[in-house]
């Protein structure tokens, strides 16, 4: 048994002839902070599901603390969760909700009393201890769901897109309070989310889900940085696909042919010649200029369009074949440029990310 | 709205509720009509009421009746919910055709299933009593608490059941702690309609009940073949009002009920 806090070992859910998550295993540490992201129906709501025990798994193990979980039920696993629709009791005060678990645990009416409060103080609602939850603001009682789920001081909680149905504003807050309430507890957080700049705020590792099925497990960074397939760097951040053949290669770089243009590519899979293959570079990694440079290998664009989005300035640019390229810069670097004009665009090949085509998954 | 179009529909209205409550009011009016022949006004009286508390014959069929209203509602009421939550919870084989026999009562004729349980109890040699109504009340009032009861649990989020076994309730204190309080407006309204539904049905009594033991409509056809006594109209207005004031409070209660928590 790993020392870890969750372990999901082979899981498959299947429900009617689909599976929701297929052959699934994860190891989550304790006191980590770990999203599930992905596009809806990927799975990450009933990899939760399972873990909080309301849905029983076709095939596979799960252990909550070095404890085997498969046939406890819901109310006896150590874990709690925040659903997305808050889930209050709308016959019970505030202070009934957050006491709840503790009633059921038969903790000491004073114990209560005092967690109940300590709970409450820790989401800022002392105050709203005897209203009725429907008295509440999204927020509020999304702040209410939370403090129910950790005053129980679970070993596990679990969040299922708690924010989704708050506002921008509301949401880039509570991100941040329950991150650094996680840190303050110490807890272990596995959450939920299909938005990618949430899991990227808050989380300490990824899970990236799609299909039913992990595609790629890492830190926020490594995500972005390295995809390990053509699906994360698509789905995270903004990207640029292209796809093509492997022309030559040498042991440090290889040459792929594009739409009748040549890219230089990083030779770090062994790629053989003739080699179908995907290429992603990021728009921020891509360097545009007005003028061609013999020093550099570039390729000849012809500007379509630019977007000004505050820090950046987006320019949407096109290939002779018609594929589009998206790349950011500075302002004045387009200033002499307008639609039509010719670009030359260039990057740095270790910037660039090439997927071979065999593992290639459906987008 | 034009002026026009507001007096038509005020008039209709007034017209529509009139041909309701008329008759009704005619009854309450001539229970305190000091004549024996109901038609004419000849002034006040309380006799009839005094009567009517005299008359052991009517005072029997009122408990009858009432004895027989509250075990059907508490039977029906019991396996109404019992059913409801069966249909709404779990997926079983035939759940849409066992959903449908459940509605059969609702729209069959009374008179149908009145012969039927009247065939049924000859035929297994069963006496006719007071008893042998409330099986055939049940069936019909338990249909009602099920429609009733179904309607009031799809307005109730499942998430909120699976919240309190997430905090440690078992399935036992989910359903006392959540799931009971939040549908028990439906329980109340089921077991209400229930009661009224056994309180004054006919057909099925008038044709399974034993010799002596009338009901209180069945009494009161009897009555009425022997022409119109006011003191019917005086046992039917003290019905009325009954009702009314169960329904009243009641209605009431639930709308306090509902403030409070916001309905589901």
């Amino acid at each position: 048994m790993a020392e870890g806090m969750v372990r999901l070992e082979n899981i498959s859910k299947k429900f009617a002839n689909t599976y929701a998550v297929k052959e699934l295993n994860l190891d989550i540490k304790t006191g980590e902070f770990l999203t599930l992201l992905g596009p809806s129906g990927c799975g990450k709501t009933s990899t939760l599901r399972v873990i909080a025990g309301f849905e029983k798994p076709t095939s596979g193990n799960i252990w909550i603390d070095g404890k085997k979980v498969d046939k406890i039920e819901p109310y006896n696993r150590e874990v709690n969760t925040v659903f997305q629709s808050y889930s209050l009791f709308p016959h019970m005060t505030v202070a009934d909700n957050v006491a709840f678990g503790l009633k059921m645990k038969k903790v000491s009416k004073q114990d209560i009393k005092n967690k109940v409060k300590e709970a409450l103080n820790l989401v800022q609602l002392e105050n709203f201890a005897a209203r009725k939850p429907k008295n509440l603001s999204g927020g509020q009682q999304q702040r209410i769901a939370i403090a129910r789920a950790i005053v129980n001081n679970p070993k596990v909680l679990l969040l299922d897109e708690p924010l989704g149905a708050l506002d921008l504003k509301l949401r880039k807050q509570m991100q941040l309070e329950l991150k650094q309430l996680q840190q303050e507890l110490g807890m272990t957080f596995i959450y939920v989310t299909h938005d990618q700049e949430e899991a990227l705020t808050m989380s300490d590792r990824i899970v990236i889900m799609n299909q039913g099925k992990i595609e790629q497990t890492g830190l926020p960074d490594e995500i972005y940085e390295k995809p390990a397939t053509k699906f994360v760097a698509d789905f995270i951040g903004e990207t640029n696909l292209f796809e093509g053949k492997v022309m030559q290669t040498n042991d440090t770089y290889a040459t792929m042919e594009c739409a009748g243009q040549y890219i230089i590519i990083p030779n770090n899979q062994n790629f053989l010649e003739n080699e179908s293959v995907y290429m992603s570079i990021r728009p921020e990694k891509i360097k545009v200029s007005a003028h061609a440079n013999d020093k550099v290998k570039q390729l000849k664009v012809i500007m379509k369009d630019e977007i000004y989005i505050g820090s950046v300035t987006k320019i949407i640019a096109a290939f002779p074949d018609g594929q589009e390229v998206v790349a950011h810069g500075s302002r004045d670097i387009f200033k002499r440029c307008s639609q039509g004009s010719q670009l030359y665009l260039s990057w740095e090949p270790a910037d660039s990310i090439v997927f071979k085509m065999k593992e290639k998954l459906e987008v | 709205m034009r002026e026009g179009t507001k007096k038509t529909l005020f008039v209709f209205t007034i017209l529509v509720f009139a041909f309701f409550y008329i008759p009704i009011l005619v009854l309450m009016v001539f229970s305190f009509n000091d004549s024996k022949i109901g038609t004419v006004w000849t002034g006040f009286t309380f006799d009839w009421y005094i009567r009517l508390f005299s008359n052991s014959q009517i005072i029997d069929a009122a408990f009858n009746s009432l004895f027989i209203a509250i075990v059907t509602t508490v039977i029906s009421t019991v396996l109404g919910t019992l059913a409801a939550l069966t249909l709404h919870r779990y997926g079983f084989p035939g759940k849409r055709t066992v959903g449908f026999v459940f509605y059969i009562p609702v729209v069959i004729p009374d008179i149908v299933l009145a012969v039927a349980l009247l065939v049924l109890y000859s035929f297994l040699n069963v006496k006719l009593g007071l008893a042998t109504v409330i099986p055939g009340h049940v069936v019909f009032a338990t249909s009602f608490v099920i429609l009733v009861l179904l309607a009031r649990l799809a307005g109730l989020d499942k998430a909120l059941e699976e919240a309190a076994k997430d905090l440690g309730a078992n399935e036992w204190h989910t359903f006392w702690k959540v799931t009971f309080p939040l549908i028990y407006p439906g329980i109340l309204a089921g077991a209400l309609l229930a009661f009224t539904i056994s309180l004054d049905e006919f057909v099925v009594a008038f044709f399974t009940t034993g010799p002596g033991s009338n009901t209180l409509p069945v009494l009161v056809y009897s009555m009425v073949r022997r022409g119109v006594s006011p003191e019917i109209n005086a046992l039917s207005t003290i019905l009325i009002l009954a009702v009314v004031l169960v329904i009243v409070i009641v209605g009431w209660r639930m709308n306090r009920m509902n403030k409070q928590q916001g309905g589901i």
